[in-house]
């Protein structure tokens, strides 16, 4: 990862879509960019929002009340994976 | 006188061999019907038909014997040289050669059951191929993307399964291919429910599978023991986290898998990460970022202070008036721009501290702490002998900040009036 390197440009800041590992990575490299402490300050508090922002979408992640369950079934010569309700339902 | 006469010979009857054979043999069918034997395996051949060809020995006597493929097929185990077991079939004679042998319907080993000795006999053999080996493991992703179920749609197994990954990792969706993981057919179901987990298209593709089943007895466990079961684990390309059954069960699919877990519950904590832990984590790095902005903030500040005074140590005295304004303007500009920075920086701190209270600078500033920065010497104040006399300071409090000048510097604290915590 380059993101913990000092000179790497702090990556834009959508975090909607970003999985959780890539998130964390990030925010902890920020970290430590800015923990070394040779960011120029507009940089630094560019590189601290965008921290901030990340922080926010891993919390965000690790309290999501939706589950997300699916079932693959067969649908013609495939399958498709199909919304699980739970095993009450099955067979 | 008849008497005297040699009696009349019966008529000679010759029999051919075939005739002979198929006599002995319908009279050995006829009495001896069908039997169990017991006996020691050996010269066992396997022809080209499927047929199995052995003899069955003990100490005194031995007994050719011959295993058809439709029935060798049932037999969970491997017959195999030395093996001791006791056959059911029939004693009949193979009249080509004149042989007594025994057509034997089913086997079973002596003094173990028949799945616990095929187990055995299949550990052994993928256990030479190296199937087991920890060189084989492959780790898994700390963070699954999504994670593929190869299990009952109906079974405990697939409650637990949720059940922890509801608590450890919610956010990880899941995605069942649903097989039986019982009876008959039930490995070919299992084995291809994995293939196509590991064959979906990238955007639904899932990089930890689970294979699952709650307890049950040897016979219920049988698929999981199967070597299409575990040619089908040792050949998906995504890595698999096995657990069958309870504790003290032990399954090939287990021994073949890149992680074995106990249950099912125990897979799915394998699989996924804690939040809990991971909640720890982020806190701790939200407070390492604000610290460290405050930081930058502080140094910023410092900087500042620096360049306005070597500024106005610079400015020649004689220079245009025009030019000192000039000079001065930028300072205040630059100030400026650095106090809107600061205060900026301030505010958002401000917002985040306020989910990290008692850890947060921030609100140690706000119970009524205040940071001391001395500006003639550039640093902040932790003792009294750090200032002199006339020493201009900043303090920065919980909100705003005051410009203060040093009037004495005492040694020790004198006890505060009225009691105030305030430092």
């Amino acid at each position: 990862m380059d993101e913990g390197s000092p000179s790497a440009k702090i990556p834009p800041a959508s975090t909607d879509e970003l999985p959780f590992e890539t998130a964390l990575t990030r925010l902890e490299g920020i970290v430590q960019t800015l923990e070394k402490g040779d960011l120029e300050l507009e940089a630094a508090l560019a590189a601290f929002e965008q921290g901030v922002a990340l922080s926010r979408h891993c919390t965000a992640q690790l309290e999501v009340a939706e589950r997300r369950i699916q079932v693959l079934v067969r649908e013609g010569a495939g399958f498709a994976a199909r919304p699980f309700s739970g095993p009450e339902d099955a067979d | 006188m008849t008497d005297f006469l040699p009696r009349p010979l019966p008529e000679r009857r010759i029999f051919t061999i075939a005739e002979l054979l198929a006599g002995v043999r319908a009279l050995l069918e006829e009495s001896m019907g069908r039997l169990w034997v017991a006996g020691e395996v050996s010269n066992l051949r396997r022809a080209s038909s499927g047929h199995l060809y052995f003899s069955l020995k003990d100490d005194a006597a031995q007994l050719r014997a011959v295993l058809f493929r439709a029935d060798a097929r049932r037999i969970p185990f491997e017959l195999e040289d030395g093996l001791e077991v006791v056959a059911f079939g029939e004693c009949s004679l193979y009249e080509a050669r004149g042989d007594l042998q025994l057509l034997v319907r089913h086997v079973e080993p002596r003094g173990r059951g028949a799945l616990q000795l095929a187990f055995e006999q299949l550990r052994a053999r993928l256990e030479r191929e190296g199937l087991f080996d920890l060189s084989r493991k492959r780790q898994l992703p700390a963070f699954p993307r999504r994670l593929g179920i190869v299990t009952s749609a109906s079974g405990a197994a697939l409650r637990d399964v949720i059940e922890v990954s509801g608590r450890r990792f919610p956010a990880t969706p899941l995605l069942l291919a649903p097989t039986r993981v019982q009876g008959d057919g039930a490995e070919h179901e299992i084995a291809a429910a994995l293939a196509v987990l590991a064959s979906l298209p990238p955007d639904q593709a899932v990089d930890v599978i689970l294979v699952v089943r709650g307890g049950g007895s040897l016979e219920d466990l049988q698929p999981f023991n199967s070597e299409v079961v575990a040619r089908a684990i040792a050949g998906c390309p995504v890595p698999v986290v096995s657990g069958v059954g309870h504790e003290t069960d032990l399954s090939i699919a287990d021994l073949v898998a890149d992680v074995r877990a106990p249950t099912p519950s125990v897979a799915a904590a394998a699989a996924l990460p804690d939040r809990a832990v991971l909640r720890d984590r982020c806190a701790r790095d939200l407070l390492r970022l604000y610290t460290a902005a405050e930081r930058v903030i502080e140094r910023a500040a410092a900087r500042l202070g620096q360049r306005s005074e070597a500024l106005a140590r610079l400015a020649p005295r004689a220079r245009v008036a025009a030019q000192r304004v000039r000079v001065e303007a930028l300072a205040r500009a630059l100030e400026r721009t650095a106090g809107r920075h600061a205060e900026r920086a301030r505010s958002r701190l401000a917002t985040v501290a306020g989910r990290l209270d008692s850890l947060s600078p921030l609100a140690v500033l706000a119970r009524g702490y205040a940071i001391v920065w001395n500006v003639n010497a550039r640093a902040i104040v932790r003792r009294a002998d750090e200032c002199a006399p006339g020493d201009h300071l900043r303090v920065r409090l919980g909100e705003g900040e005051l410009a203060a000048t040093v009037e004495e510097t005492l040694e020790s604290a004198r006890p505060l009036a009225r009691g105030a915590e305030s430092a």
